[in-house]
């Protein structure tokens, strides 16, 4: 479970950011006061224009950034005083994920499965089952270099969930991705949903969040302009379609 | 955990073509090519000098037909003669110039005269420096004439040439060779291993922090349960460690200059190296490396952690190639000694200690201060890279 509480986050902006953003101020608030609670084995999507503040928030929930202020627990860990103790019991994957292409995805899943303190006894089995699972072996040994998008985007996921973590947190995970690639992970989405795990996602692409999210918050200029069940979500739409109904509330939210 | 991470990144680094060839190829070359070349250039310079056949330009009334036989009468060691005459001073500048002539001499209107007179009579030679090994076969002849001049005189006066010589003057040199080649050329090979352990640096440095942020690996790398101290501890000892082996295949090189192509072909010389290549040499020049090198590498990751990419990183970088070459340099010049100032200047102390290592003169003192300053600097250097590198917005492109 993920619970999120009054959640804020300031950047100091340096004398070039405040020139590029013809502004005096000193700082920037890219997250403000948002608290929302992820559930195990439902879907929670962080829904947003480009600049809403998803990626903030989910950098703070990865414990990346530190937030100027609120609580984060994962799975009752406090996230802001353990962040070490909470990046055990995540998964994080972007859609721009790197991966080091002068490794074999063999040696790259074995070098997380250490840092994550995966046993000896608990690796082998759980690389099988994602290799096979993901249809790795024939490239296992390759450098991850001369790998296509695809079976990167395999390693990314492998390398995700080899320490089987209980929290699985997406940032726009499908973006700059092919149809095939993206159905990988949306896959993945959905399984992690079945196995009971919390997973929360963002995303600025309405399909997507309508196929698969159980909850959504709408971020706006970071602030939640929009919080409920996907099903309230479609019950009270004012608009004749989902995309037309996130642009409305976005308008009536954005400040003057 | 730093273990994991410094495993990981060794391989990376290791498996990275231009970590490759700074740390490995360039460093164990350059120092056989450098010697080759060197001595094939000098050994074909000095051979061409003196087998060139000399035309050698003279200014000289018919009446000195001695000064001009003795030419022909020059020993074989001195090579061939041509002897030209020449009209006045300017043309024969020209033709030296032009290289038609490799000296000239003039012999001034009142030689003979002079001569006559036992007092020293003028002579003028032209020479072009720029010619090498021209001005020493000059100087050879003029020494070869002087002295047959010399003992013409002394038969004259009927005189022994002892006679003019009330001492007999003996200096004799109380540097070992071992000292007298370590303060003339131990500047060189310190030199060496702060480039080379410099550059050995660089592409890790940037490669394994702006390069993984620009990559995006290093946003992953942070989301795992590991510490930002250890993340940093385990990058920095690959980036250290790569300075510290393009240092050691400088030595490598060395070694094979020496041992394998026997470039050194002076017995004397390389009796000396053999004594300065020895096993304590060694370990105490890693004592000053060590900690050098890990400043070098607290300078650069800063700077790598807040560049946004690549480039930007290296555009800083390479530039501080010169910051590093300059104190290095100080070790060629002679009469900058090792002291309690100089101990505790970074780089300098480095040079001047290997210096005096070379030379066999290094007070143990100024070894620990030196030794100190850097340790010290390469703490404060290291502190300063995790400052860097605990800020949040280095760690994302």
């Amino acid at each position: 479970m993920i619970e999120v509480n009054h959640l804020r986050k300031e950047f100091e902006l340096t004398k070039t950011q405040r020139k590029e953003l013809d502004t005096k101020d000193r700082i920037a608030v890219a997250v403000d006061d948002i608290s929302f609670t992820c559930q195990p084995g439902r879907i929670f999507s962080l829904l947003g224009p480009n600049g809403a503040g998803k990626t903030t928030t989910m950098r703070m929930l990865s414990t990346l950034f530190k937030p100027t202020s609120g609580d984060i627990r994962i799975q009752g860990v406090d996230a802001v005083k353990n962040p070490e103790e909470a990046r055990r019991l995540i998964g994080f994957l972007t859609g721009s994920t790197g991966l080091y292409a002068r490794l074999t995805p063999n040696e790259l899943i074995r070098y997380f499965a250490n840092l994550y303190g995966v046993s000896k006894a608990d690796y082998e089995p759980r690389k099988k089952y994602l290799f096979d699972l993901l249809n790795m072996n024939e490239f296992q040994n390759k450098r991850i270099g001369k790998l296509s998008t695809g079976m990167k985007q395999k390693v990314s996921i492998c390398r995700t969930m080899i320490h089987d973590p209980q929290v699985v947190i997406f940032d726009e995970p499908t973006s700059g991705l092919d149809v095939i690639t993206a159905e990988n992970i949306i896959h993945l989405i959905r399984d992690c949903k079945n196995q009971g795990k919390t997973v929360i996602f963002s995303s600025h692409i309405m399909s997507e969040v309508d196929l698969l999210c159980d909850d959504l918050a709408i971020v706006h200029q970071g602030k939640i302009a929009y919080q409920g069940t996907m099903e309230s979500f479609r019950e009270n739409m004012q608009t004749p379609n989902l995309t037309a109904e996130f642009i409305r509330i976005v308008h009536e939210n954005t400040k003057s | 955990m730093i273990a994991t991470i410094f495993k990981k990144e060794l391989l990376d680094t290791l498996r990275d073509r231009r970590t490759l060839i700074t740390m490995i190829f360039i460093p164990v070359l350059i120092f056989p090519f450098i010697m080759t070349i060197f001595m094939k250039v000098s050994e074909s310079f000095s051979k061409e000098a003196a087998e060139k056949p000399l035309n050698i330009g003279i200014i000289a009334p018919e009446k000195h037909a001695d000064f001009v036989q003795s030419f022909n009468a020059a020993p074989k060691t001195l090579g061939k003669n041509i002897l030209v005459p020449i009209q006045d001073t300017l043309k024969m500048q020209e033709l030296i110039r032009q290289d038609s002539l490799q000296f000239g001499i003039f012999l001034a209107p009142d030689f003979e005269q002079k001569l006559r007179a036992k007092t020293p009579a003028e002579v003028y030679i032209f020479h072009n420096v720029t010619e090498i090994g021209m001005k020493d076969r000059a100087e050879a002849y003029m020494d070869y004439l002087s002295r047959l001049a010399e003992q013409k005189r002394y038969s004259e006066l009927k005189i022994q040439a002892s006679e003019l010589e009330p001492y007999a003057l003996d200096y004799r040199n109380v540097a070992s060779d071992k000292e007298t080649i370590g303060k003339l050329i131990g500047g060189f090979l310190p030199y060496l291993f702060i480039i080379f352990g410099f550059i050995g640096c660089m592409y890790p440095a940037i490669d394994l922090f702006t390069g993984e942020k620009e990559r995006g690996t290093l946003e992953t790398l942070l989301t795992t349960p590991v510490s930002r101290w250890q993340i940093l501890v385990g990058k920095m000892g690959v980036v250290v460690l790569s300075g510290i082996m393009a240092a050691t295949f400088t030595l490598i090189g060395i070694f094979l200059s020496i041992e394998v192509f026997q470039l050194v072909k002076d017995p004397r010389l390389l009796e000396v190296i053999h004594q300065i290549l020895t096993l304590k040499f060694i370990l105490l020049l890693y004592l000053l490396l060590i900690p050098m090198i890990t400043f070098f590498a607290g300078i650069m990751i800063p700077i790598a952690v807040n560049a946004k990419s690549f480039k930007e990183a290296q555009s800083v970088i390479t530039p501080l190639n010169m910051v590093v070459i300059l104190p290095a340099m100080v070790g060629f010049f002679p009469g900058v000694e090792l002291n309690a100032i100089t101990a505790c200047i970074p780089v300098v102390n480095v040079v001047l200690s290997t210096k005096e290592l070379i030379a066999g003169t290094l007070d143990i003192g100024l070894l620990f201060l030196s030794f100190g300053t850097m340790v010290l600097l390469a703490v404060l250097m290291v502190t300063l890279s995790y400052k860097r590198f605990d800020k949040e917005r280095n760690l994302v492109a």
